[in-house]
């Protein structure tokens, strides 16, 4: 087994092993085979991880903190991801295709990512005995996630969004400023305020 | 027989000829007449298709309406991909608009060649991807793109298509009303014979 001798705190590792673990039942172990091909990467909040036009050269694990991915069409933004603690987040065709992203990844919060650079990755690919399959079960992952809320966008009412949203999410709405998750939602700001407002007085 | 998908394939994953053969072991031909509904909402998938000939929509039920989510042709491959994958009931229908016959692969097969060699583990991975990165572009450029760039790009990347698709269908999956996709129809129509003019 290789000794990572950089100086990783130990909690976060913890908590990239455990998070690796949801996407494959395999062992820490096994796991820390993968760990000397990342990076643990720290930002402040309000911080720009990746902007419009820059090529993403990573692949992140959010470990502690909150990352929004989000989108500017006409000079607004439309979020397409926040991503917590255990989320993958990144700029993925940019990251994939090696084309300037479309995206811009924004921390919200205080935030440590577990990363992969794309050179990381294709030698991790080769040599890590588990990564085909790891990486397989994240993408998987990530597809189903995403139709998931892209099937919510465009079937679900406003209502239905917000409150699903709420039940399956109920810390959210004291993490995030309410214009974000409203701009997630696709719910006009006004909107969500009354939605919050109702959903108050019959709780 | 098989040409159609090694072309395919070759884009993405070099495999040898021992490697063509074990998948082609895997493969069932599959026919479907015209209309025909290849998955409904609910049941769960248990096949990937790759199109050999013939056109399929896939859509979902929201009221009375048909809400197009994708259409198909020839040289990709499909399915009820979230479905495939989670195991979970499809949320979407596909129908085929004109008789169709593919190549199925079926999950149950395509996860004992997962377990034979990591070569298949890393096709899987490439496979995956490529829907992946699919679906990332469709949902970026329904977001950022404005309607009429929507349409053009898709007859561009298309061309067969606008003669194929029932316009109804056509209008639902790039989201726009049926009276505005006959406007711009006319317009593209025009386009297109612009351009073959001026590459000439």
């Amino acid at each position: 087994m290789a000794v990572d001798k950089r100086n990783i705190n130990p909690s976060h590792l913890a908590l990239a092993y455990s998070y690796l673990q949801r996407f494959m039942p395999i062992g820490a172990e096994q796991l820390s085979g993968l760990i000397p091909y990342c990076e643990f990467r720290e930002f402040r909040k309000k911080e720009i991880i990746v902007d419009e036009g820059e090529i993403d050269n990573y692949l992140n694990m959010v470990i502690k903190g909150l990352v929004r991915k989000y989108i500017k069409v006409k000079g607004n933004d439309k979020i397409l991801q926040l991503a917590t603690e255990g989320h993958v987040v990144h700029s993925e065709i940019s990251f994939l295709t090696r084309s300037p992203s479309l995206v811009i990844l924004q921390t919200l919060e205080p935030t440590v990512l577990v990363s992969l650079s794309f050179q990381k990755m294709e030698e991790a690919l080769d040599k890590f005995p588990h990564g085909e399959r790891l990486g397989r079960l994240i993408l998987t992952n990530m597809y189903i996630k995403k139709d998931e809320r892209r099937y919510t966008w465009m079937a679900k009412s406003v209502r239905e969004r917000f409150l699903d949203y709420l039940t399956h999410h109920p810390h959210m709405l004291q993490r995030i400023p309410q214009k974000y998750l409203a701009s997630y939602l696709n719910i006009k700001p006004e909107t969500f305020s009354r939605l919050k407002h109702l959903s108050k007085t019959k709780g | 027989m098989f040409d159609s998908l090694k072309i395919f394939l070759d884009r993405f994953i070099k495999l040898s000829e021992a490697e063509y053969s074990q998948l082609k072991e895997k493969i069932i031909i599959r026919h479907f007449l015209k209309k025909e509904i290849m998955i409904r909402a609910g049941d769960t998938e248990h096949y990937l298709y790759f199109i050999n000939k013939g056109l399929i929509r896939q859509y979902f039920v929201s009221g009375k309406e048909e809400l197009v989510i994708d259409i198909i042709s020839e040289g990709t491959i499909t399915g009820s991909v979230t479905s495939f994958l989670s195991g979970a009931p499809s949320r979407y229908f596909m129908e085929t608009m004109e008789p169709t016959s593919v190549f199925a692969l079926s999950k149950k097969d395509l996860e004992a060649l997962y377990l034979s060699d990591n070569k298949w583990e890393k096709f899987g991975r490439i496979l995956t991807t490529h829907f992946f990165l699919q679906q990332e572009k469709h949902i970026l450029d329904n977001i950022r793109l404005p309607m009429k760039e929507r349409v053009i790009n898709f007859v561009s990347e298309n061309p067969n298509l606008l003669q194929r698709v029932p316009q109804k269908y056509l209008a639902s999956y790039l989201d726009i009303k049926p009276e505005t996709f006959s406007r711009m129809k006319h317009l593209l129509f025009n386009k297109r014979i612009t351009k073959v003019q001026t590459s000439k």
